[in-house]
């Protein structure tokens, strides 16, 4: 059998994946190079979800930016409303600039660090349950939805530059400490905070592969492939659509908090059409239908981008359309694929001989 | 004793067309009632109007008393009205067992289903069913390379695991070997001691083996019900129907 499809194999890879990223920190000195690693595992944890939600799902979703974004700001107004105080100074300096005379209400759950926090994932997730229920209950699917998901995405990056007075428009908001946790602040530069994301990331891989590995995960992949046969099996297929989606909503939730404890920022870029683009870039390349592989894309490209992008400049956007079109055209499961068809050589070339007792029951039954 | 099924006066337009026009079928618990017709008649139409994939223009359909009319797909299979379809419809990139364990919906809700990681009960019924269709040795495969009679034995077998209290059946032996049409029949006797089954299909040879009733269908509307005998010796049958066939 193929080692690519051994339950165990795939176990002890992502475990030595774990191990490894788990181990940076003690290899890393350079703290302004641990921080950027840090923001690897975000793209790692964005990758996860678009590889649950597309390549597990078949739900196209290119405006994962949404809760990516909504998590953000509201992990971003968490950590401003963190250096404000409530009797001598109530009001962000940027809503000043923008002569607010009193914190908006949408700011007041702000002032409690474990509700901000609350929010900044239940938000997310619960307008990715609404939307989505909206959309499969109407039997939205394939590049409608796409379509959908990318409009959704529009209107919020708008709405949000527009909102100038609370939102600080393209300027984002920049709070000016670290999360503070517990009385403890949180240096986005230490190994504490690497650790911190990287454990989230561990911890929701591995939820996500045992997810894909339960009964629920084998019908999100049968919905994929006919979700009009689904139905007549007796399973509501607008509640398993609507259950990954929120589920990957709520990973991307996850990173944008992840994101703005990391680099102490959100500005619309987040929300940005081309950011959720390149999500869906990652997982297509590495491999939608490999959690593993999807994070391992989203690391390849984010990791070129950096090193190589910025000598390359235009061309480098150029290759990586090409590579991405490549990959698409004659790799459709990615990079992993080819893995799955390296292994799968492998096995059946070394043991040809455990074809045959098959191939004669298979003689049998059509007889 | 009323029927386990009961269509009444069933009407389906598309776009103005009508395609069944006043159709009724009462089909009784445990027998087996076999719906042929010309091609175009509306045999699929009328098991897409049971099954919730088209809603009727007008008329009922009851199940177990229960109006079911217009219900959600969903709602009617959870009710036990299990479905085979005319062109075999499995999941191509699942392997046969995913397929198996697909259809074993006794549990169906979506956030309970994430905490199931396969249960005794429904492996020792996967291997019953694998073992009846001739699948046990393709268990591992992927349903996509089946062989096309495979693959319909795969479709009855997913029907089987869902457990339906009556199943419909579209051509079930449409591209069978005259062997395995005979092993399909066996196994539908075997079913109609459990189940009540309704099979349409165009092998008239099949359709004396199985049948307890047979309903003939054409221009959406009844034509003619009865035993096999009456059916064959029916003078407007074998004008629109059976006088076509080679046989
Ligand atoms: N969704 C649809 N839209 C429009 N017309 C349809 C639709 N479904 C079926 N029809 C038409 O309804 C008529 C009955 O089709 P149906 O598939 O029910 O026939 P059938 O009795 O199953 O025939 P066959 O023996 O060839 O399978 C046909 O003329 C078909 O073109
Ligand atoms: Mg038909």
């Amino acid at each position: 059998m193929n080692l690519y499809h051994n339950k165990l194999a795939q176990w002890a890879a992502y475990g030595v994946f774990f191990a490894i990223i788990a181990a940076v920190p003690l290899f890393v000195s350079d703290s302004f190079l641990l921080n950027q690693l840090g923001t690897y595992g975000v793209y790692g944890l964005l990758a996860l979800s678009i590889s649950l939600c597309w390549g597990f799902g078949g739900i196209l979703n290119l405006g994962q930016g949404i809760a990516f974004g909504l998590a953000a700001y509201g992990m971003a107004m968490t950590m401003q409303m963190q250096t404000q105080d409530p009797e001598s100074n109530p009001i962000p300096p940027f809503m000043l600039n923008n002569s607010l005379e009193q914190l908006p209400a949408l700011w007041e759950p702000f002032w409690s660090t474990g509700l901000g926090i609350t929010l900044a994932l239940v938000v997310p997730t619960l307008f990715y349950v609404i939307f989505g229920n909206l959309m499969f209950r109407a039997r939205v699917s394939g590049p409608f939805f796409a379509i959908m998901s990318l409009a959704m995405l529009s209107a919020l990056f708008t709405i949000i530059l527009d909102m100038q007075p609370y939102t600080n428009g393209a300027n984002g908001i920049t709070p000016p400490q670290p999360l503070t946790i517990l009385g403890t602040p949180l240096d986005p530069y230490g190994p504490a905070t690497y650790w911190l994301v990287c454990g989230l990331l561990i911890a929701l891989t591995v939820g996500a592969k045992l997810l894909t590995q339960s009964k629920f995960g084998l019908l999100v992949q049968a919905v994929r492939g006919d979700a009009e046969r689904v139905r007549f099996l007796g399973y509501n297929v607008a509640a398993y659509e609507t259950a990954i989606y929120a589920l990957s909503g709520f990973i991307a939730a996850v990173a944008g908090c992840c994101w703005v404890i990391l680099v102490q920022y959100v500005s619309p870029a987040q929300l940005d059409v081309s950011f959720s683009v390149t999500m869906v870039i990652w997982a297509g390349i590495g491999g939608r239908l490999s959690l593993l592989g999807s994070m391992l894309g989203a690391f390849i490209i984010q990791g070129g981008q950096s090193y190589l992008g910025d000598a390359l400049l235009s061309t480098w956007l150029l290759g990586l359309g090409a590579f991405f079109i490549i990959v698409v055209r004659f790799l459709p499961k990615g990079l992993a694929g080819l893995l799955e068809m390296g292994l799968g050589a492998l096995s059946s070339g070394r043991r040809p001989k455990q074809l045959e007792p098959a191939d004669r029951a298979n003689a049998m039954a059509g007889e | 004793m009323a029927g386990l099924l009961e269509i009444k006066d069933l009407h389906k337009s598309f776009d103005g067309t009508p395609v069944i026009n006043g159709f009724s079928l009462e089909v009784t618990e445990m027998t087996v009632c076999c719906v042929v017709g010309p091609n175009g008649a509306g045999k699929t139409t009328t098991m897409d109007l049971i099954t919730g994939r088209q809603k009727p223009t007008s008329g009922t359909i009851h199940f177990a008393e229960e109006d079911i009319t217009g219900l959600g797909e969903h709602e009617i299979a959870r009710r036990g009205i299990g479905r085979k379809f005319q062109v075999p419809a499995v999941f191509r990139e699942l392997s046969v067992r995913q397929n198996l364990e697909v259809a074993y919906s006794k549990q169906t809700n979506a956030l309970k289903n994430m905490f199931v990681f396969g249960d005794a009960a429904m492996k020792r019924k996967l291997d019953e069913i694998a073992a009846l269709a001739n699948l046990t040795e393709r268990l591992e495969v992927e349903a996509g390379t089946l062989s096309h009679g495979e693959t319909q034995w795969l479709e009855i077998s997913m029907v089987l695991m869902q457990n339906p209290r009556v199943l419909l059946l579209d051509e079930p032996v449409a591209g069978l070997t005259e062997g395995e049409i005979m092993k399909t029949a066996r196994l539908i006797k075997q079913l109609k001691e459990t189940n009540t089954l309704i099979v349409v299909e165009h092998d008239m040879g099949f359709v004396r083996e199985i049948a307890d009733v047979v309903t003939v269908m054409h221009m959406g509307t009844l034509l003619a019900q009865g035993t096999i005998g009456e059916i064959e010796a029916n003078d407007r049958v074998r004008e629109v129907y059976l006088g076509s066939e080679e046989h």
